[in-house]
């Protein structure tokens, strides 16, 4: 058969009829259904932020020029930076510059914000990460291990464990970790972030105690989690008696049909949690003297830098929505019910 | 005592052996033999299963008929090996000679749908939604032969033709939710035939599907039956529907069985008590229109207590005083006719 | 703490924190597993409410500089003495009633408002939920510490402020729940009955909607007054809680952190009082869950 009888129109036609097919599927719809529902909390997020800030007490003048400043120094500092136009003003102009890409200037240093959230950014992002990891290869298996003999040895030792671990907190750990890895034995880093293009070994030397502070309670939470729900299928599910009676032995029906099963549930919960995550980072951060987003915040919030403020809660708070958005799509989209749809006979 | 009813479906009952027919040859291929269950629940201890005994011959249709709690399922789940691990067996269980009380579990996964096959009862739930359903059919394929993936792939789609599932080659990488009821059915069945069993158990495979589906099903179960040599034990509270499909019917009441008798027999001669009830509590068309359902008064026995006399003595009408401090046996009292009665219905002066 | 109540609205997550209601149902669970804990928690109010007004406790501000850096089991300091000469036995059960003051009205406050509100707002439904829903969830959009950090920033550090700044975060968390389980009996009959009967929506409301979300509301409470203990000791660690010198088990951490690898105790002494009483509550919370739901 040969190929140039086919018309030249052939595949844009199918292409267009993809396209078409897709702008009325209903994933879409839905994707595009719940970012327009996140415009109104995000602008109430920055909004709120803006309140916030205004009103803490002193600001990015007063803090820059330090308690010996005169008022009259800190006046035109204030004039200078904008401080004194009122509020609405400031905050439309902020707008205004977000809607158009920019994200104004910080107060303290004058650098964009734009360029200090790309320089924090990937701090967080790669401790984040890490944490993730590190918390999924342990909980997984050992959700698996707990699962396959409720009640037995492993299982008391891991749940123990896993309940001591959700109750420490970060900080505690962090503190913890440092006095034994930095302070005791000196194998890692208690501060300082070295970039992966300064050595990748060293880069990841000086993650690894953070991250284990923020994986540790997170994969406590998965493997209980994990682990009830693969409890639950294989006492209450009928497909899991199927499976047996077909003659699986007890590991084909772990792994092959109540992980499966589980699988969504874990992705929407750690989908959930990457947002609420960032609120740990921000202290973890501080400890171990990482510059990423938690600690820009935190420096910023005390020099009254609103712009970075603004910047880095934005940032946030669009994760936040982002991840939830993505968790919902993720657990329609590995749902086949939700899939395929019901097309009996 | 002609036993002329109508079955639910409709179709008027037509008792499928007459159990003198053609006799069994050789050694059963099941051997129940004083078969007791009890379950340790929160320290209490429940007896489902009592002294159950009966043999299955290959390739026929037994059906085990009784009210829920009565223990057939749970003593079909001992053929199994499937109890949970709160469940205490004893007795006897014996397949083709082999004992399988106590089989070592690796030896028992062999058994397990390869040579005795289960389908169960609400298919909508007994099949894993997130697998695609050929997979859940090359599964128990590949778990039982060495079939490499596309010869199992070709073996599951004729499955799939055999139990009349149609456009087969499609339906293969559907998922079960979007299959009907009766579909879902077909492919458990599907699942169940993959090694070839011996002895097929259909623990209430029809009770959650429409009654013209349910015909169906059953059609298939006896059509596959005839053609594969299989045995069939049918579970059921349906006693219409066990007297159009079995050759024998087996009535379990509180973990006992209380009469065992070829289908045709059964329904001729019916001398239970508590089979009469049951029979006379399947509506019937000659009845008066609003005539009152007869239904057997009173509730099944707890079987977290300790049972002294017969367990059916509070609600059956033959009762007397013997049978409340003594149980009656369970055996044979007319040729190929066992029951468990003091006062049997027909041969009783009173009645 | 990783685990923050918004976690919990996907389904399965509060049994799995605080215990799966799966696994051993040996007695130990239903006799121990609930009088051990609750009698911990009961134990830690006493020492940190009832004790230092009955007993021997020092005052744990004002300290004899003189005295400072006293080691454990020096005369008349049980755990010994701080950097500037208090008594760390004083700190520890002051500051541990700074935190669980804070963590119960922080809780309460929650369960209250933020109960009403969720349950409010899923009883009545359509546009008045949404946009109760989209106010709290720009609260739950933000993270729970920076929001807690902007407020205590603002208003100064001080123990109410830091109630006021942690109830932000935990009266959106309770509504949620709160939501989420009235949607769920909302379905219930006997709801609607008591609406046909002619009662008004707030006294359906209180009367019959509330008393059956309570129980979860209650373990989630147990549950949060360890990740609330444990967000107020970040508060203070960072120096925005219970401002110093009067204790919190956070500050007391935060103050140990410089000495750390000369006397790790002052770091170590709350972070172990503060471990005990979250996984007390923990465990408690659990106890109380499966027993309510075994019911």
């Amino acid at each position: 058969m040969s190929s140039t009888s086919a018309p030249l129109s052939a595949p844009l036609a199918a292409r267009a009829g993809r396209a078409s097919r897709l702008a009325g599927s209903p994933t879409l719809r839905f994707i595009l259904r719940r970012v327009l529902a996140a415009i109104p909390v995000l602008f109430g997020v920055t909004l709120l932020t803006f309140v916030v800030m205004n009103s803490l007490p002193g600001d990015a003048a007063q803090e820059l020029l330090g308690a010996s400043a005169t008022p009259a120094e800190v006046h035109e500092l204030s004039v200078k930076l904008g401080l004194d136009k009122p509020f609405v003003t400031r905050y439309w102009d902020w707008l205004h510059g977000l809607v158009t890409g920019h994200l104004g200037h910080s107060l303290a240093s004058g650098q964009s914000v734009a360029s200090i959230l790309a320089s924090d950014l990937p701090v967080t992002f790669e401790l984040i990460l890490y944490a993730f990891l590190l918390s999924l290869v342990i909980a997984v298996p050992m959700a698996i291990l707990s699962a396959r003999r409720p009640g037995g040895i492993f299982d008391r030792i891991s749940m123990v464990f896993s309940m001591s671990g959700l109750s420490i907190a970060p900080y505690v750990l962090a503190l913890l970790l440092i006095w034994v890895f930095a302070v005791k034995l000196g194998v890692l880093p208690a501060i300082g972030w070295v970039p992966p293009d300064q050595g990748l070994g060293q880069n990841i030397r000086s993650l690894t105690l953070p991250a284990v502070s923020i994986a540790l309670p997170l994969l406590c939470f998965y493997a209980r989690l994990l682990r009830a729900d693969l409890i639950e299928q294989l006492q209450s599910e009928d497909y899991v008696v199927t499976a047996r009676a077909k003659g699986a032995g007890p590991w084909a029906v772990l792994l092959r049909h109540t992980l499966r099963n589980s699988a969504f549930g874990l992705i929407t919960v750690i989908a959930l949690n990457f947002g609420t995550l960032l609120g740990t980072t921000v202290i973890i951060e501080d400890i171990f003297g990482l510059p990423g987003i938690g600690h820009e915040l935190l420096t910023a919030i005390s020099n009254r830098d609103t712009p970075v403020v603004e910047g880095a809660v934005l940032v946030f708070a669009v994760v936040v929505v982002m991840s939830n958005l993505v968790a919902d799509l993720l657990y329609s989209a590995l749902d086949p019910r939700v899939r395929y749809g019901s097309n009996p006979k | 005592m002609s036993a002329n009813g109508l079955s639910p479906t409709g179709s008027e009952v037509q008792p499928l052996g007459d159990g003198g027919g053609v006799a069994p040859t050789g050694a059963p291929l099941l051997e129940i033999a004083n078969l007791r269950v009890d379950f340790h629940q929160a320290g209490r201890l429940v007896r489902a299963v009592d002294g159950l005994t009966y043999a299955v011959p290959s390739a026929r249709t037994v059906g085990l008929i009784g009210e829920s709690g009565c223990g057939k399922t749970v003593s079909s789940r001992a053929i199994m090996g499937l109890l949970p691990a709160s469940a205490h067996v004893t007795g006897s269980i014996r397949f083709e000679g082999q004992e399988l009380v106590d089989l070592p579990e690796r030896h028992m996964r062999s058994v397990r749908g390869g040579q005795i096959a289960m389908v169960f009862q609400d298919p909508s739930r007994s099949l894993n939604p997130t697998l695609r359903i050929g997979p859940q059919i090359t599964e128990a394929i590949r778990l039982h032969t060495d079939l490499p993936k596309a010869a199992a792939h070709d073996r599951a789609v004729e499955l799939m033709e055999l139990v009349r599932l149609p456009a087969a080659h499609q339906r293969f990488r559907h998922y079960p939710h979007q299959l009907s009821g009766g579909m879902r059915q077909r492919v458990m069945i599907a699942i169940a035939l993959a090694a070839e069993p011996k002895l097929l158990i259909a623990d209430e495979a029809t009770t959650a599907l429409d009654v013209t589906t349910q015909a169906q099903i059953m059609e298939l179960l006896r059509d596959l039956q005839q053609r594969l040599g299989m045995a069939l034990i049918m579970i059921s509270h349906d006693l219409g529907l066990a007297a159009s499909f079995a050759d024998e019917v087996l009535v379990m009441y509180a973990g006992r069985g209380v009469e065992h008798a070829p289908t045709r027999k059964l329904f001729e001669h019916v001398r239970m008590p508590y089979t009469r009830a049951l029979l006379d509590a399947i509506p019937r068309l000659e009845n008066a229109p609003h005539s009152p359902l007869a239904a057997v008064p009173g509730q099944p026995p707890d079987l977290a207590h300790e049972q002294v006399g017969c367990p059916f003595s509070p609600r059956c009408p033959n009762v007397t005083d013997k049978c409340r401090e003594q149980a009656p046996p369970f055996k044979e009292q007319e040729p190929d006719h066992q029951w468990a009665c003091w006062h049997p219905c027909g041969l009783d002066e009173r009645v | 703490m990783a685990v923050t109540p918004s976690d919990v609205t996907v389904p399965g997550a509060l049994e799995a924190v605080t215990g799966p209601s799966v696994g051993p149902r040996s007695r130990l669970r239903s006799g121990l597993g609930l009088w051990i804990p609750a009698g911990l928690v009961a134990l830690i109010f006493f020492l940190c409410f009832v004790w230092p007004l009955i007993g021997p406790v020092g005052s744990p501000t004002g300290g004899n500089i003189l005295e400072a850096n006293l080691p454990i089991g020096s005369a008349g300091h049980v755990l010994g003495t701080d950097q500037v000469g208090n008594d760390e036995w004083a700190r520890l059960l002051y500051g541990g009633r700074a935190s669980l003051e804070i963590a119960l009205a922080v809780n309460a406050l929650g369960i209250v408002v933020g109960g009403l509100l969720g349950a409010l707002a899923a009883y009545l439904g359509d546009w008045r939920d949404a946009v109760i829903m989209r106010v709290l969830d720009v609260f739950i959009a933000f993270p729970a510490l920076v929001l807690a950090i902007a407020i205590a920033e603002g208003l100064g550090p001080s123990e109410v402020h830091t109630i006021w700044a942690l109830s932000f975060f935990s009266v959106p968390a309770f509504a949620r729940l709160a939501r989420a389980e009235t949607l769920r009996i909302r379905e219930l009959n006997f709801i609607a009955a008591a609406g046909l009967s002619g009662t008004g929506p707030v006294r359906t409301l209180v009367r019959h909607v509330m008393p059956n979300i309570v129980p979860q509301l209650m373990t989630f409470a147990l549950l949060g007054m360890g990740i609330i203990i444990v967000l107020e000791g970040a508060l203070s660690f960072l120096g925005l809680g219970v401002p110093p010198p009067a204790p919190s088990w956070g500050n007391m951490i935060s103050a140990g952190e410089s000495v750390l690898s000369v006397t790790p105790r002052f770091v170590f002494i709350p972070s172990i009082a503060l471990f005990v009483t979250v996984v007390s509550f923990n465990l408690l919370g659990d106890a109380l869950r499966s027993r309510w739901s075994q019911r």
